[in-house]
C-alpha cells in the first residue's frame, strides 16, 4: 500500500473545536494506515481557542504514538497563535518527535508564568500514574472568579463538582497510554470561559456499551444513550456508580453552559433546556475523522 | 484526608477502609459519627465510596451519621450520591437531625420525625402518641429500619417477653 501525505490548513480567524473538525474532515482519516505524514499549518492571523488546542494536541500525540510524522507549521511564528500555545503549555506536552516550524521555544512561556493568569489554567497532563490534586480546584477557582468575581459557595462547589467528577473519570476508565488533558481560558470579549477536559481512550460509548444489561437502554442510539448517562448516569461498574457525568452535567446545567462531546468519530452539541440537556436542542455529526477518546467542553457565561 | 477537598472514587476508597478498619476494630459500637470538620468540598464520588457505600453495606446493623458541615453546599454532593445509591444518611447539626438520601415517605416522615428527638421508641410507644393499630404501627417502624434511616436493637418487654427498640442513628 502506497504511503500518502496529508497537509491540513487552519485559515485566518478563530478556530475552535467545530472548526477544527471541519478543517480535518476535510481529509482521509489520519489515523487510516497508508497515511504516514501528516502537517498542521496554521495560517497567518490563525488564532486557535483552547478547545482545538487540546484536540490538536491530543490527535498530534495519538498519531505520533502511532508511528506516524508530524509537523506543524506556524506561519505567523512566535508572535501569532504559537506564542498562544506556547503560554497555554501545549509544547511542553507535544511529544518530543514531532517537528515544528519554527522550533519550538526553547524556554517554555507556560512553565515561567504558570498560575499567574487568572483567565487561564494551562493545558495540565491527566495520568492516573501522575495525579494532580490540584488541578480540579484551580479549574474551578479560576472559573468561579470569572464568573462571579466574588467568593461564591455555591459555584465554587459547582464548577469543583464538574472539573473533579470529569477527571476521576478519566482515572477510571479510560484506559489509554496516551494522556489525557484539562484546560480552561477566559474569553473576556466572549464573556465566556471554555474548559476543557478529554482522554484518548476507546470513547465512552465504545466503554459503557459492553457492559449494559438493559435492554432497553441498550437498543438506545448514541444521541439518546449520552442524553441518558447525562440524565440519570450509567456505569459499566453497575447501578451503584456511574453519577460523574451526570453530576458533572447537573451542576454545569445549573449555569446554562453549553456541553460539547466529540467522540471517536461524531460530535454532541447540547444547550441547556429546561434545566436539562435534550434531544431536540442537540445538533449532531457523525462520520467525523477519527480522533480517540472523548473531549468535552463546558462553555460556561461570565455573567 | 490530608487535604480539605476530597476527590474521587481512589480516594473515597482509603477512607472508607480506613473506617471499615475502625468499625471492625469496634464491634459493640452500633453508630458512627462522622466528623466532617476541615472539609470544604467533595465531589459525588467521594462520599459515595467513602461513606455512603459502608453505610449501605451495614445497613440495618449499624449506623452512620454526619456532624460538623462547615460547608452546607458540601451537601449536595453527598445528597446526590446517597440519593443514587438509595441510603439514607442523618445529618446532625446540634440537636437537629435531617437526611440527605432518597426521601422518607408521607405516611412515614412523621414518625420519622418523632425518632429523632427521641432516644428510642417502641411500637406500642408509636401505637399510643399516633393512634395507630400494633400492625400498622409495626410495619412503618420496620420499614423505616429496613430502609436504612433507624437501627433497632431486641430487648426485654415490660411483659417479659422480647420487643425491639428502634432509635435513631446519633
Amino acid at each position: 500500500m502506497r504511503s500518502s501525505e496529508i497537509n491540513i490548513t487552519f485559515p485566518s480567524g478563530w478556530i475552535d473545536g467545530q472548526k477544527f473538525d471541519q478543517y480535518i474532515n476535510m481529509s482521509a482519516w489520519l489515523h487510516n494506515e497508508p497515511v504516514s505524514k501528516i502537517t498542521f499549518n496554521f495560517g497567518n492571523g490563525c488564532k486557535v481557542m483552547v478547545d482545538a488546542a487540546v484536540r490538536i494536541l491530543s490527535l498530534a500525540n495519538q498519531l505520533i504514538s502511532c508511528g506516524k510524522n508530524i509537523y506543524l507549521v506556524f506561519a505567523d511564528g512566535q508572535s501569532g497563535t504559537m506564542g498562544y500555545l506556547d503560554r497555554v503549555g501545549f509544547f511542553d506536552l507535544l511529544d518530543p518527535s514531532i517537528k515544528t516550524n519554527p522550533d519550538r521555544p526553547s524556554v517554555s512561556s507556560a512553565t515561567l508564568h504558570k498560575d499567574t493568569n487568572q483567565n487561564l489554567v494551562e493545558i495540565a497532563r491527566i495520568n492516573p500514574k501522575a495525579r494532580d490534586n490540584s488541578l480540579p480546584s484551580r479549574l474551578s477557582e479560576r472559573l468561579t472568579n470569572a464568573r462571579s468575581g466574588s467568593n461564591d459557595g455555591q459555584l465554587s462547589n459547582a464548577t469543583y463538582t464538574v472539573f473533579a467528577e470529569l477527571i476521576d473519570n478519566i482515572y477510571q476508565h479510560a484506559a489509554t497510554s496516551v494522556d489525557g488533558y484539562a484546560a480552561l481560558q477566559v474569553y473576556r470579549n466572549g464573556n465566556s470561559a471554555k474548559v476543557v477536559v478529554c482522554d484518548s481512550g476507546a470513547g465512552i460509548l465504545e466503554t459503557l456499551r459492553p457492559a449494559i444489561t438493559s435492554e432497553r437502554i441498550q437498543k438506545l442510539n448514541d444521541i439518546d444513550l449520552i442524553i441518558h448517562i447525562l440524565n440519570d448516569g450509567l456505569s459499566r461498574f453497575g447501578p451503584s456508580r456511574g453519577c460523574g457525568l451526570k453530576t458533572s452535567a447537573s451542576h454545569a446545567i445549573k449555569y446554562n453552559a453549553d456541553l460539547e462531546i466529540r467522540l471517536p468519530k461524531s460530535l454532541l452539541k447540547l444547550v441547556p433546556s429546561r434545566q436539562v440537556y435534550e434531544k431536540n436542542t442537540a445538533h449532531y455529526s457523525d462520520n467525523l475523522s477519527l480522533i480517540w477518546g472523548t473531549h468535552i467542553c463546558f462553555s460556561f457565561l461570565l455573567n | 484526608m490530608d487535604r480539605a477537598d476530597g476527590w474521587g472514587h481512589e480516594e473515597g476508597r482509603q477512607v472508607h477502609l480506613k473506617l471499615l478498619s475502625r468499625v471492625e476494630e469496634n464491634p459493640a459500637d452500633l453508630v458512627c459519627t462522622i466528623s466532617l470538620a476541615g472539609v470544604e468540598r467533595t465531589d459525588a464520588s467521594f462520599p459515595r465510596e467513602s461513606v455512603i457505600e459502608l453505610a449501605r453495606r451495614f445497613r440495618g446493623h449499624r449506623g452512620f451519621c454526619l456532624t460538623d458541615i462547615e460547608n452546607p453546599d458540601l451537601l449536595e454532593n453527598w445528597d446526590a450520591a446517597a440519593t443514587k445509591i438509595e441510603q439514607p444518611i442523618c445529618v446532625w447539626n446540634g440537636g437537629n437531625g435531617t437526611f440527605i438520601g432518597p426521601k422518607s415517605t408521607e405516611g412515614t416522615s412523621e414518625l420519622l420525625n418523632y425518632i429523632l428527638s427521641n432516644p428510642f421508641v417502641t411500637t406500642s410507644g408509636v401505637v399510643s402518641k399516633f393512634k395507630l393499630v400494633v400492625q400498622n404501627a409495626s410495619n412503618k417502624l420496620n420499614r423505616l429500619w429496613k430502609d436504612g434511616y433507624i437501627l433497632r436493637r431486641e430487648c426485654v418487654s415490660p411483659s417479659g417477653g422480647t420487643e425491639y427498640q428502634y432509635f435513631r442513628i446519633k
